[in-house]
């Protein structure tokens, strides 16, 4: 049975096709201002290129801050739920997610029979979000994909004390007068955002083994302060920025 | 029409009975959500309780419509405004209560003191005379609405009844005069007896944190498929759960009843709050707790840490959440609040 997942982001929209267990189809492509079309759009462009019909998908699930818009989903459901059926695809042992999305972060726990047991999310406030990398990046002139590879040059990570996007901004511009080294300051965002993570996991307590989903996963250096900052290795799928759309197909198929 | 005497508590400490027999309606200052607090911003850093601010814009735009204003300690933010009301907000008599953060035998001689003393600058102020009668019967007033309220919010988990209609009815009564309000409750639960059954597509939760002051914050969790069946909120139980004492020296049974009632996260110890959580829980069968915190809302900040690794141990499902002061649907808010509802109930 064909199902689809449609995660509607504040950044990228993502759309994931299953057939039963099995994963036909991913895509993302940006938001923009008109969710709609962007929605629309990717299943158009996943349906020409699976050579399916809108009448071979039975079953459509939506998720992420969009869901809303999406008329022709059978059912909406939040991206903690998603990610959570998302991650237990990738890595059946899963207990906990961290997923760092564009403008939130979540940390979510998974009872045995992989359902939510609790979860935590990031106050009101761009800090340890993604936006919070893109930020920085415009302020350091860098684009985002090269800070991985920048962060490992760091001899020593900048301390950014700052947890307010706008004045952690003003903090990163003062390093840069001071002479302070791009990598260290990218070494040092990756830290706070750790910090501000681990605090926020405290909160619920650590369980392992953690898989990281959502578009900051793509940043090596970022899980690398990560797993630091816990003690522990974490899991990256493949498919990390897709895993809520994945986790919506399934939980649509486990719907029907 | 009686004249309105206006008093500032974040909490439930006010005595409202000793302006009801001074002749008043007391009315509670409850800012306007709506109203940009631009005045008050000028005098308190906006990185200080939306509410607050609200409330000194309020204080400023309306002081003259009221007879006074008196302060009680509801919370550490707004007892530290009281010199602020001093200086900007224009009444003729500004008081203030203070009510004790602890339980105990001089706590109460202390609070019982700080009655007779409010009450005795009414009588000067005003020129009147508050007789024990006239207390008295503001006390049976008193407890009819608290009853009345008890029998309307018993109601909330086993009919139709909307979070915005229990917070109206909440509302009304620290705010309109007291013999329209026992008619206005009266009618209202007769009607609500006759509601359809509890609906099946909501979930039912407690609520505690902050104060809601304004009713979009309640139709947040409606949107969310969440009914408050019980709440721990000064706009809510907190003003009905007790009784006031009826016979003996109705100063003393204010002080009693102070004592009783629900605490605030002003208060200490903690633990009596937690009782108080885990005793709603047993009565009321609830899918799961909502702390709710209203941004700087520092007490509550203080308190949650706590109380639900605690409700957490007891093995209830909870969700600590920050909320805006704002009339605007949250998306983000709602999605947290959906994100719990699907956790309660998969």
């Amino acid at each position: 049975m064909l199902t689809v997942g449609i995660d509607i982001g504040s950044i990228t929209t993502k759309i994931a096709m299953m057939d039963d267990s099995r994963l036909l189809h991913t895509d993302v492509a940006l938001s923009g201002y008109d969710m709609d079309k962007a929605w629309r759009d990717i299943y158009a462009r996943m349906l020409q290129s699976t050579s399916k019909k809108d009448s071979d998908v039975k079953y459509i699930v939506s998720t992420g801050y969009g869901r809303n818009i999406v008329d022709a989903a059978q059912k909406k459901i939040t991206e903690i739920t998603c990610h959570a059926a998302g991650a237990k695809y990738f890595y059946p042992k899963v207990k906990a997610v961290i997923d760092i999305g564009g403008q939130d972060s979540k940390f979510i726990k998974i009872d045995d029979s992989g359902s939510v047991a609790d979860f935590v999310m990031n106050d009101k406030c761009a800090a340890g979000t993604g936006r919070f990398l893109e930020v920085m990046a415009r302020a350091l002139h860098v684009e985002i994909k090269d800070f991985a590879a920048m962060s490992n040059k760091a001899t020593k990570a900048a301390v950014i004390s700052n947890m307010c996007t706008v004045f952690a901004e003003s903090e990163v511009i003062s390093l840069i007068a001071k002479g302070e080294s791009r990598e260290n300051i990218i070494a040092g965002i990756h830290e706070s955002i750790a910090s501000r993570m681990m605090s926020m996991m405290n909160r619920s307590g650590v369980v392992k083994p953690i898989v990281m989903t959502g578009g900051v996963s793509k940043n090596m250096g970022m899980r690398q302060a990560l797993e630091k900052k816990i003690g522990a290795t974490i899991d990256v799928p493949e498919q990390a920025q897709i895993c809520g759309a994945i986790g919506a197909a399934i939980l649509g198929a486990n719907s029907k | 029409m009686k004249k309105k005497f206006a008093y500032y508590d974040t909490g439930h400490e006010f005595p409202e009975e000793i302006v009801m027999a001074a002749g008043f309606t007391p009315y509670k200052i409850l800012g306007d959500v709506h109203v940009s607090t631009d005045p008050a911003d000028r005098y308190v850093q906006n990185y200080i309780c939306p509410f607050s601010r609200s409330c000194l814009t309020e204080g400023m735009a309306h002081s003259q419509e009221w007879a006074g204003i008196a302060f009680c300690h509801g919370c550490d933010t707004t007892n530290n405004q009281y010199d602020i009301w001093k200086y900007h907000v224009k009444t003729d008599f500004l008081y203030w209560i203070n009510t004790p953060a602890k339980n105990d035998k001089i706590s109460r001689k202390f609070h019982s003191h700080e009655l007779r003393r409010f009450k005795e600058h009414l009588e000067k102020k005003y020129d009147v005379e508050i007789t024990d009668d006239k207390l008295k019967e503001a006390i049976k007033k008193s407890n009819k609405i608290k009853s009345l309220m008890r029998q309307l919010a018993a109601l909330r988990s086993v009919k139709d009844i909307t979070n915005e209609e229990y917070f109206l009815a909440a509302r009304k009564c620290v705010q309109m005069d007291k013999d329209e309000l026992i008619n206005d409750l009266e009618k209202t639960f007769q009607e609500w007896k006759g509601r359809p059954a509890f609906p099946k597509n909501m979930v039912p939760v407690l609520v505690t944190g902050s104060d809601i002051t304004y009713p979009e914050a309640m139709q947040i969790f409606e949107s969310a498929g969440l009914r408050v069946v019980r709440d721990d909120l000064s706009l809510g139980e907190r003003y009905f759960a007790q009784t006031i004492p009826e016979g003996g020296d109705p100063i003393e049974a204010l002080t009693i009843y102070n004592s009783r009632i629900p605490q605030p996260p002003t208060k200490i110890p903690f633990h009596v709050r937690l009782d108080y959580l885990r005793q709603c829980l047993k009565e009321t069968k609830v899918a799961g707790i909502v702390l709710q915190r209203l941004m700087f809302c520092e007490p509550n900040g203080l308190d949650f840490p706590f109380l639900s690794r605690e409700l957490k141990k007891d093995g209830y499902k909870l969700i600590v959440i920050e909320r805006e002061y704002t009339p605007t649907i949250d998306q983000q808010f709602v999605s947290r609040l959906e994100s719990f509802r699907e956790l309660i109930t998969q």
